[in-house]
């Protein structure tokens, strides 16, 4: 491959629309997937986009079955989903990954049967798994807008209260909050980032955008405000960094680069938080 | 005058025999509580019935006249409970933690940042961590981070305070100021409630002393207080 190749491929994510809607789709999904994930790692529920997507893999094959789009299958199986991994987690039936890892074979296996069903078990399944950003169209984009902005506007005026069920979730429920509310709320506005995500980085992919730049943010933040702030800013980078890496090369797919980016954006704040954590040292005494 | 707390014939506990049976208590508003007693003897059970952790099988528990299964009631209890801070994964500063004991008193949605602030503030100052507000709060101290979590039950000076062992992780030195600040918020018109093992850390400020044994209640002196409390 020549530099002119090279250049070229990136310039036509600003001047071809394919890689304008590319641009502009994985930016907002790396932005906003960490506005849930920072608060599903503080409750340790760091895997349930994971359960999710996989679920929302069944919906898109329900979709193919019954004749209506495979994103809208997505969204319903992914929020009854969410509902589900809810209840169950309330319930008690959720407190081992054994109940989690029924509901990933359960979806992915569901998934590859109707996709194989309808006759849809082809390079279209890769696209869902994996994401199919080059092939978005505008009105993608707008759904997946429209999504993000839900998502952020639901976190933005409910903060504290979701914070504050983060923090401590009994503590919470004595004082008052509605607590199993704000609970499912938080997986459902799950459920809308991994339909989001599909197209994006993939089923199997979009959880890691939920976690790994809030995992990043973490290491250099000493609050959970600017850990969330880290987190929006590594998934945007990564995100952007991720495309041009897979514009550039020409053949890699944009969800895996956009992934290992934020993985290798993780590996450097982590190096980067240590040092500082040496310079910083708290004040210990009782 | 309402009670602060009403108990009457409660029930409760968490299998077929329950830990408390038949129990009775009020404690009015201005009172300083310790409840001391052995292990298992179903202080905790006491307390998770009153901020509406555990459901009571039978009986009636009211917070300053309401049910305590109403929120709206449970917003006017300030709870610190056992077990500190908790388990935090991600890096959370103190001030944060403070927050989130104005947030169930606050319109759920958005505003109030200003007063939140001065509410947080006020509670830091209590507990003399103003100058570690912007700290991780799990880099303080086991007594720091206990120190936090009774500020989040501080803040917002609600009408009723619970504290679970709320001196057991702090140092002896810093006692007597925290003891003395919830002295002045009982003389203000707070309820304060504290369950604790430690009878020489309240001995001088408290206005009642209930042993608790077998769950069951019992009022004692300051002198039993001292024996009991030791033994318990």
């Amino acid at each position: 491959m020549t530099d002119v190749d090279t250049s070229s491929r990136f310039l036509l994510l600003i001047t071809e629309e394919f890689g304008q809607r590319a641009l502009i789709a994985a930016t907002l999904i790396g932005m906003v997937a960490p506005f849930t994930g920072a608060f599903l790692v503080q409750r340790r529920l760091s895997l349930v986009g994971d359960g999710v997507g996989h679920l929302a893999l069944a919906g898109v094959a329900l979709g193919a079955l019954v004749g209506f789009s495979g994103v809208w299958g997505a969204l319903v199986v992914a929020l009854l989903g969410a509902v589900l991994l809810e209840a169950l987690r309330v319930r008690g039936r959720l407190t081992g990954d054994l109940s989690l890892a029924l509901l990933f074979y359960l979806g992915i296996a569901a998934g590859a049967v109707g996709l194989s069903l309808a006759g849809r078990f082809d390079t279209s399944a890769l696209g869902v798994l994996f994401g199919s950003l080059f092939s978005l169209s505008w009105g993608d984009v707008a759904l997946i807008a429209v999504l993000g902005v839900v998502v952020v506007a639901a976190v933005v005026l409910l903060y504290r209260p979701l914070l504050a069920v983060a923090l401590d979730e009994e503590t919470a429920r004595a004082a008052g909050l509605p607590v199993d509310a704000l609970n499912l709320l938080l997986v459902a506005l799950t459920a809308l980032l991994v339909v989001g995500g599909m197209r994006v980085v993939g089923l199997l992919l979009v959880a890691a955008l939920m976690v790994v730049p809030v995992a990043a943010g973490s290491k250099v933040a000493h609050s959970f405000r600017s850990t969330l702030a880290w987190a929006v800013a590594v998934g945007g980078a990564s995100a952007l960094a991720g495309l041009m890496i897979a514009a550039a090369q020409g053949e890699l797919v944009p969800g895996g680069t956009i992934v290992l980016t934020s993985i290798a954006l993780f590996v450097l704040f982590a190096m980067v938080g240590r040092r500082a954590s040496v310079a910083h040292r708290p004040r210990k005494s009782t | 005058m309402t009670p602060a707390i009403e108990v009457r014939g409660l029930r409760a506990g968490y299998g077929p025999v329950p830990v408390l049976d038949g129990l009775d208590l009020a404690i009015a508003p201005g009172q300083f509580v310790v409840l001391t007693g052995p292990n298992g003897s179903g202080k905790s059970t006491l307390i998770k019935v009153i901020v509406g952790l555990i459901p009571p099988e039978r009986g009636t528990v009211l917070v300053l006249g309401r049910s305590a299964a109403i929120p709206e009631a449970r917003r006017r209890i300030g709870y610190a409970p056992q077990q500190g801070a908790g388990r935090m994964v991600l890096p959370v500063s103190v001030a944060e933690v403070v927050e989130a004991g104005v947030t169930p008193s606050r319109s759920l949605i958005g505003g109030g940042r200003k007063a939140n602030r001065d509410l947080v503030a006020a509670a830091l100052d209590s507990v003399g961590l103003t100058d570690l507000a912007d700290e991780c709060v799990f880099e303080l101290s086991g007594g720091q981070q206990q120190r936090a979590v009774i500020a989040r039950a501080l803040a917002g000076d609600k009408p009723v305070l619970i504290l679970d062992e709320p001196t057991n992780a702090i140092d002896r030195s810093f006692r007597p100021r925290m003891v003395a600040d919830l002295r002045r918020r009982a003389d203000d018109g707070t309820a304060v409630v504290v369950v604790s093992h430690d009878p020489d850390d309240f001995h001088d400020v408290t206005d009642r002393i209930l042993f608790m044994e077998d769950g069951r209640l019992r009022d004692v002196s300051h002198e039993d207080f001292h024996s009991e409390g030791r033994s318990a």
